[in-house]
């Protein structure tokens, strides 16, 4: 055991030797600090963001405690008795158009409020104050709007507006609402007042119509109590939900898990790889210091001593790297405020959490503990002897079975570590396997390279000959070129091809199959006279009309759906709130019932059901289960009776739940279209929205590209952050160079001696590139082309196809700046001096 | 009469390397004894076994067969970290190439040998014996500022600082001037009287040989 003294000497050994030699531990340093800032901006980002919804959960809520009532109206009998209980404000929020004359329509987020909206914080405007307007009785009503309207329809404060029938005028620009909402954020969206609303008279079944009522409980009452209060008052409903603030923001809540997961994932694998190019430096910097190694044991130091001084020089190395990389990432949510919009009204802090940098740094120990022991582990194999007989010999890396079971248990740890804190856990498990996978395949690659290249005919040339020695070599470059680049590049060519394919589909399949005009809100009495009137615009028009009605699922087997399925589901949509279910005699064309039998017409007391069948899959359904659904307030049971597969391509009308045309009789009803045509789709909407003001008629293109907009958005982003694992890669590729510089340069002083002139030298580098890289990127094409194809066809169920020219350009720019970088890490070797070498200096 | 205490006994040692087809015998059983105040040189010529011997000796070496004791302990069997302690209380070497660890300074150098033995904060010892050795100027300088002569005083000043009980010198002048060579064995021979230390001195030079107190040759891996 040591002792203090002991350790206090490896300490300041340690620190001594890393200031005489931090040149030489650069290369850790960098990949370190850049993984570690990486996985901080993760955590500090999370965590300011959290913490900010947490403080503001009330304003976010908008009240202490939100009911939502669907597309009904709390009755009036229920407001007044929670009237008594806190101060009440209704909202509704509903989509529909909003138009000026010669600008076109926009399609809106438009929510109505009371009097005593928001319950807490302010809806800033511009100009200041614009809010009021919004009571005043006087002249035109006001409309409150958001900058993407303003923008699109050239307006400013005073200027007309017509919403349904009714004509607005626009009282102010919305800045920011405390009560965050996509639209206001990204979309467009608009308030009027509720008094306004009512005017509109909108009572039709399928309405997009989204009922909240929010209390505000006094300071002095008991909170507790009455939240019970209002909980047993409502409990007899179930289309009606409560959440109180802790619920609040929950999808933005699950953006960031997501997204800081994918950070996670991304910045683990940067910091793995740069645990290569530790264990590489480490291994030439006891290489290096093998003269140095050897007098120390001739000295009486154990090899365990000397392990501990170099151990700690690492360490010291990982705490610099990590207090630096965490300080920037705690500073990163002032930077994060400046890119956030401001209509989000969020503020981020900066937070420091000591649980946090314990966490970066554990995972920082944890993965510099793997690659470095077995540098560490080769330093027994060094002998004192050898300084008798002027013989050293370059130690390898040293895999005995002890280390390779420290090894195994250390990953495991890091994996465990990860995948515990996250919640998608089998995705995060299935991305450490396929990573871990990865790494071996890349390594394999390199040998399968070299002995591709040793069963060759020799060439009689003498480029490809130093070349094929450089690669065949013990020292070969061509296993640290293809585990740091392989693993970067096929992630990055993946996240491209599977954004591309979707970018396609957005841009131009989707479009050319998609419908030119959705219609909703259709009355079934304006059904045939809208029919009617575009057969005038376009005898050749394609339309397509559903009748439908909103419905709530409920339950699944008598089972409450929410006890049965988890947010984190991908079909959790499908359970959320209301949604749109139709009903037909005959299955919708290209629907493909894969189980159990559309039904015979006839039999209206009884519901009978056609699901989705990745819904029904993810919600664990079957043919013959019965599921109860709340429409318009009536719980209905029905029985499912088959699944189909939906195609959503196409962009049309499409249901994830279809009943029965006989049992749907029964309901109140509105319709929602489809029109194509060669016509001018703007025009055909102007004159549908003119003649029919209360539907709301929406051109596919203008959500195309939004939807476009956001993907490239995303695409940017994630890319962006995947090429920091190609930076890293290119780091420890350029440290593996530098490492063998000597050995280059003593092998091109002999092929100097020997005549062989500079460009052979330079030609021969090149080649040797060429064909690592080369082998490295067919196997990084194949294996991005195979994930790619999974995710876009099985995932997105969209058309795969593979864009040379983006493979090409992603390729090519990767190698030349990979090649650029080795050049430049060799600069000197290419015309070594040649007193020192022929001397051994 | 007093018996002198051995510092270093060989019993039938034999030194072999290779496979059972391609063996190559260093040394061939051989066996002597060096006291604790002596002065003993092994010459003979090279691939004779003498700097085998040394490494035997110094426990960076493992027997083929027979035993070695060292201060009366038997090392043949021990593990590295034993041999490291015994290397690290009683053995002192010096190298042929002075072999200093380039980044430390002359003084941390002849520093390192006290703190492999746990004795921290012993500059002024260091310094003191460095200034001994002519070297007061120099001890803040990297091997790479100081001259052949001195790198070897300092490499010197590191085997001698533990006071070790045994010194052994691999040609230590091999790498000197005929001057420097003189001025630093006789810097050796003096330091090693004084401390009555015993020093195993491997040398082809025969001028030096004939300066010890006895002389041990080789030839094929057997004393003769």
């Amino acid at each position: 055991m040591f002792n203090y003294q002991q350790w206090l000497f490896i300490h300041r050994y340690a620190i001594r030797d890393i200031r005489r030699s931090y040149k030489k531990l650069w290369v850790i340093a960098i990949t370190l600090f850049i993984s570690l800032l990486l996985l901080s901006l993760t955590f500090s980002i999370k965590q300011s963001l959290n913490d900010e919804i947490k403080s503001n959960s009330v304003e976010l809520l908008g009240g202490d405690v939100q009911i939502n009532s669907g597309i009904t109206p709390l009755s009036d009998e229920r407001l007044l008795q929670l009237s008594k209980l806190a101060k009440v404000s209704q909202t509704v929020n509903f989509f529909t158009m909003l138009s000026k004359p010669g600008e076109g329509a926009v399609f809106t987020d438009l929510r109505s409020v009371d009097e005593h909206y928001p319950l807490y914080g302010v809806v800033q405007t511009e100009p200041a104050g614009a809010r009021e307007k919004l009571l005043v009785e006087t002249g035109a009503p006001a409309v409150l709007i958001n900058e993407n309207i303003q923008n699109q329809l050239q307006l400013k404060v005073g200027d007309e507006l017509k919403i349904m029938s009714t004509i607005f005028v626009v009282g102010g620009v919305i800045v920011s609402v405390p009560d965050l909402t996509n639209s206001a954020a990204f979309g467009e969206f608009a308030i009027i007042s509720k008094n306004e609303y009512d005017k509109f008279d909108l009572r039709t079944a399928g309405s997009f119509l989204h009922h909240d009522t929010r209390l505000k409980i006094p300071k002095s009452n008991d909170y507790d109590s009455i939240v019970d209060a209002v909980q047993s008052l409502l409990a007899d409903d179930n289309n009606i939900r409560m959440k109180l603030p802790s619920d609040s923001a929950q999808s933005l809540r699950r953006i960031i898990d997501n997204f800081s997961n994918f950070l996670n994932l991304v910045s683990v694998s940067a910091m793995i790889i740069a645990g290569i190019g530790i264990s590489n430096t480490l291994l030439s910097f006891i290489n290096q210091r093998n003269t140095s190694i050897a007098i120390k044991k001739s000295l009486g130091f154990s090899s365990q001593t000397i392990q501990l001084i170099y151990f700690y020089e690492i360490l010291v190395v990982l705490l610099s790297a990590s207090i630096v990389a965490y300080a920037v990432g705690v500073l990163s949510p002032l930077v994060a405020n400046l890119v956030i919009p401001a209509s989000f009204g969020i503020s981020l802090q900066p937070s420091f959490s000591l649980l946090d940098y314990a966490n970066v740094a554990f995972i920082g120990l944890l993965v510099v503990l793997i690659f470095s022991i077995p540098s560490l582990y080769s330093i027994p194999s060094i002998e004192a002897a050898a300084l008798f007989r002027n013989t050293f010999q370059s130690v390898n890396l040293h895999f005995s079975a002890k280390n390779i079971l420290y090894l195994l248990i250390l990953a495991a740890i890091l994996v465990a570590y990860f995948v515990l804190q996250t919640r998608q856990q089998t995705l995060t498990l299935s991305y450490f396997f396929a990573f871990f996978v990865s790494m071996f395949v890349f390594y394999g690659v390199a040998k399968f390279l070299i002995f591709v290249l040793r069963q060759l005919p020799a060439f009689p040339n003498n480029t490809y000959k130093i070349a094929y020695r450089n690669i065949a070599s013990k020292k070969s470059l061509a296993p640290i070129i293809t585990i740091s680049l392989g693993i970067g590049l096929t992630l990055l060519l993946t996240l491209s091809f599977v954004a591309d394919n979707l970018k396609r589909e957005i841009v131009q399949s989707i479009p050319s199959m998609a419908p030119d005009l959705f219609f909703i809100s259709v009355n079934k009495d304006e059904k045939e006279p809208l029919e009617v009137f575009i057969r005038t615009l376009d005898s050749d028009a394609i339309m397509e009309f559903n009748p439908m009605v909103s419905a709530t699922f409920v339950a699944l087997n008598a089972k409450p759906i929410e006890s049965l399925v988890s947010r984190d589901n991908r079909s959790h949509w499908a359970i959320q709130g209301d949604r749109r279910i139709s009903w037909s005699v005959e299955p919708p064309e290209d629907n493909l019932i894969i189980k159990g039998e559309w039904w015979k017409p006839g039999n209206s007391e009884q519901m009978l059901v056609s699901m989705d069948s990745r819904v029904a899959e993810d919600l664990g359904i079957n043919v013959d289960d019965e599921i109860t659904l709340s429409i318009l307030g009536r719980e209905v049971v029905g029985i499912i009776k088959n699944l189909r597969q939906v195609d959503y391509r196409g962009m049309g009308t499409n249901f994830a739940i279809i009943i029965n045309t006989a049992f749907a009789q029964q309901l109140p009803f509105e319709y929602v279209g489809t029109l194509k045509s060669e016509h001018p789709s703007g025009e055909i909407q102007s004159q549908v929205l003119r003649q029919f003001p209360n539907i709301s008629a929406i051109k596919i293109d203008r959500i195309l590209s939004k939807v476009g907009q956001i993907m490239n958005k995303i695409f940017i982003a994630v890319t962006s952050i995947s090429l920091i694992v190609i930076v890293i890669g290119m780091i420890v590729i350029v440290s593996a160079v530098m490492v063998q510089t000597s050995l280059r340069k003593y092998n091109n002083l002999i092929y100097k001696i020997l005549g062989v002139d500079f460009a052979t030298i330079l030609k021969a580098m090149t080649l040797e590139f060429a064909i690592i890289y080369l082998t490295l990127i067919s196997f990084s094409i194949s294996a991005a082309a195979f994930a790619s194809y999974y995710v876009v066809e099985n995932i997105f169920t969209l058309q795969w196809q593979l864009d040379w020219g983006l493979t090409l350009m992603l390729t090519a720019s990767t190698g030349i700046v990979t090649f650029a970088l080795i050049l430049l890490a060799n600069k000197n070797m290419f015309n070594p001096a040649v007193y020192p070498l022929i001397r051994n200096e | 009469m007093t018996m002198n205490k051995s510092a270093i006994q060989f019993s039938d040692v034999s030194l072999s390397y290779g496979t059972s087809d391609n063996r190559v015998e260093v040394l061939k059983g051989i066996s002597f004894s060096i006291n604790a105040d002596e002065i003993v040189s092994i010459v003979g010529p090279s691939g004779s076994g003498k700097t085998s011997i040394i490494m035997l000796a110094a426990g960076l070496e493992k027997t083929s067969s027979g035993a070695i004791k060292i201060n009366n302990e038997d090392i043949t069997n021990l593990n590295e970290n034993a041999l490291s302690a015994v290397r690290r209380q009683h053995v002192g070497i010096v190298f042929q190439s002075f072999y200093l660890i380039p980044n430390l300074t002359a003084l941390e150098n002849v520093l390192l040998s006290l703190e492999a033995n746990q004795k921290y904060n012993k500059d002024e010892e260091a310094i003191s014996l460095l200034t001994e050795f002519g070297l007061a100027h120099r001890i803040h300088h990297l091997p790479s500022e100081l001259s052949g002569g001195e790198q070897q005083r300092v490499a010197i000043a590191r085997a001698l600082i533990n006071k070790p009980a045994i010194i052994l010198a691999d040609e230590p002048t091999g790498n000197l001037d005929e001057t420097t060579s003189k001025n630093m064995m006789q810097l050796l021979f003096d330091y090693t009287r004084a401390q009555q230390t015993s020093l195993v001195l491997v040398t082809h030079d025969n001028d030096l040989a004939q300066q010890c107190d006895r002389i041990i040759e080789l030839k094929d891996g057997n004393i003769v």
